[in-house]
């Protein structure tokens, strides 16, 4: 958890808190992931994990 | 010992996730036991339901003692109790040895309440947030994962799926045992532990923004475990002729087309969360309070306004998504779910950014009542939305009739500058005998 602690508008928050903030981000583009993924596989009628069709 | 509130974090999510993973392994399996049992319809949809039964009534417990004895002991119980059901139904032969099993494996849905007063015990005010909403994010995504992978790693093999989960609930149960600490500082335990009594249980109750609380969390989990009970059904029965015209023909593709729209707003109601509470420190950090009525002194009021913001967003996403159900588009209906899940996924993430701040000297008594009562929900939508002459009407009416009267009471009870947290049915003085 290494690095200085992170100063925004007053508040300073500890090293940790970056990493949070990226792994929420992470999160976003899984959860953006898995609506493409649902939509192909709906949509096409293929797309099965891992990669075959139904 | 020694640790780190990051730690304490990870801990808290993993045994959340698992717990999340259990709970809805029985769903994740549901065409396999129908099949193999014969199920009928409605003995499918009592044996769907029975996952929701436990929630609304062992919440409020489960906060009851995470205050009392500590997160990680009260983890570390529920992880035991589920996971050694999980490996018995795993054993099961006849229908009622699984359903009183997976029912009593359901149980594992009430870790949620414990995890949320863990990280309260541990993380500042003003990254609380990020903090309760990487918690609960990572962990609510268990559901969805158990839905998208466990029936493409077992196949049909669920008596597998099911041992397997639970020996491994068996080990993190011994990690949250081995490695969790209750809270940052042996006062701040105390302080936990000293509020959680049935009298203190009772103010909370009577409370009203605990109550307004409630409603916010009933407007957007009640709606998301609701809603994955009832959507895959809904697309089947809505939109079948239109599923058939993109080309799945058969029952068991219906099927899976119905049920992958249905993921879709759980994942996004599930990992958008984390967002949400990043947005609530972003409206603090901003000082955003656009609202009227609400008030604008309390050193949290911006969290409160992001709230109002989130459930006026589920209200207006839920009327669109009749608007696309009676359109008969199938695709403007699914982007909407999708959007959808998100808004729902900012009421979720922004209550649980406020319920630790506002209830700070209770978070397990508050946790279990915010978010078990509100569980209810989940039991009572459907209801509305299967009762209605048109299918698609049903999201409509509850946003009508419960939502608009919801948020309204929530924007009253947050009206007060000084502690709006001790007003409500009876005085402080006479609930608390002090």
């Amino acid at each position: 958890m290494g690095g200085g602690s992170i100063s925004q508008e007053g508040v300073t928050y500890e090293p940790w808190y970056k990493w949070g903030v990226l792994v929420l981000y992470l999160e976003m583009l899984g959860a953006v992931g898995v609506c493409i993924y649902s939509l192909y596989m709906a949509f096409t009628g293929t797309g099965g994990f891992p990669g075959k069709g139904h | 010992m020694k640790t780190h509130k990051v730690e304490q974090l990870i801990i808290a999510a993993v045994a959340f996730f698992w717990c999340f993973l259990m709970w809805f392994a029985t769903a994740a399996f549901a065409p396999s036991i129908v099949v193999e049992f014969s199920l009928t319809k409605a003995q499918f949809g009592i044996l769907a339901s029975s996952a929701l039964w436990a929630a609304p009534i062992l919440r409020p417990v489960a906060g009851y003692l995470a205050d009392r004895i500590g997160a990680p002991k009260s983890f570390a119980i529920v992880l035991f109790f589920t996971g050694i059901m999980s490996i018995v139904s795993a054993y099961a032969e006849s229908y009622a040895a699984i359903f009183v099993t997976r029912a009593l494996v359901a149980i594992a849905g009430i870790a949620f309440v414990i995890g949320i007063q863990h990280v309260a015990q541990w993380f500042e005010e003003e990254e609380m947030g990020a903090a309760e909403g990487l918690y609960a994010g990572t962990g609510n995504a268990g559901a969805g994962m158990g839905m998208l992978i466990l029936p493409r790693i077992y196949g049909t093999d669920y008596s597998s799926a099911f041992l397997h989960l639970g020996v491994v609930a068996l080990v993190i149960g011994v990690w949250v045992l081995v490695r969790g600490v209750s809270a940052k500082s042996a006062e701040q335990a105390d302080m936990a532990k000293s509020t959680a009594t049935l009298r203190d249980t009772a103010f909370v109750w009577t409370r009203f923004a605990a109550i307004a609380l409630m409603f916010a969390y009933a407007m957007s989990f009640g709606l998301e475990i609701g809603m994955n009970a009832w959507l895959s059904g809904y697309y089947k029965m809505g939109f079948e002729d239109a599923i058939r015209q993109l080309g799945f023909s058969s029952i068991r593709d219906v099927q899976i087309a119905a049920g992958t729209f249905g993921a879709v707003q759980s994942f996004n109601a599930s990992l958008f969360r984390p967002f949400s509470g990043y947005m609530s420190d972003l409206w603090q950090r901003k000082n955003w309070m656009p609202f009227p009525i609400i008030s604008k002194s309390l050193q949290y009021s911006p969290r409160i306004h992001w709230l109002m913001f989130a459930l006026l967003a589920i209200t207006i996403t839920m009327i669109a998504l009749t608007i696309a159900g009676l359109s008969g588009n199938v695709v403007i209906s699914v982007l909407i779910l999708a959007l959808f899940g998100i808004t729902v996924s900012f009421g979720t993430g922004g209550t649980f950014a406020i319920v630790p701040l506002m209830f700070k000297k209770r978070p397990g008594t508050a946790t279990g009542f915010i978010g078990g009562v509100s569980c209810l929900g989940g039991v009572i939508y459907p209801l509305v939305y299967g009762g209605v002459e048109n299918i698609h009407m049903g999201y409509a009416y509850v946003a009508v009739f419960f939502f608009i009267p919801f948020m309204l009471f929530f924007a009253w009870a947050m009206h007060w500058d000084i502690h709006p947290e001790d007003h409500g049915i009876g005085k402080k003085e006479g609930w608390l005998g002090k």
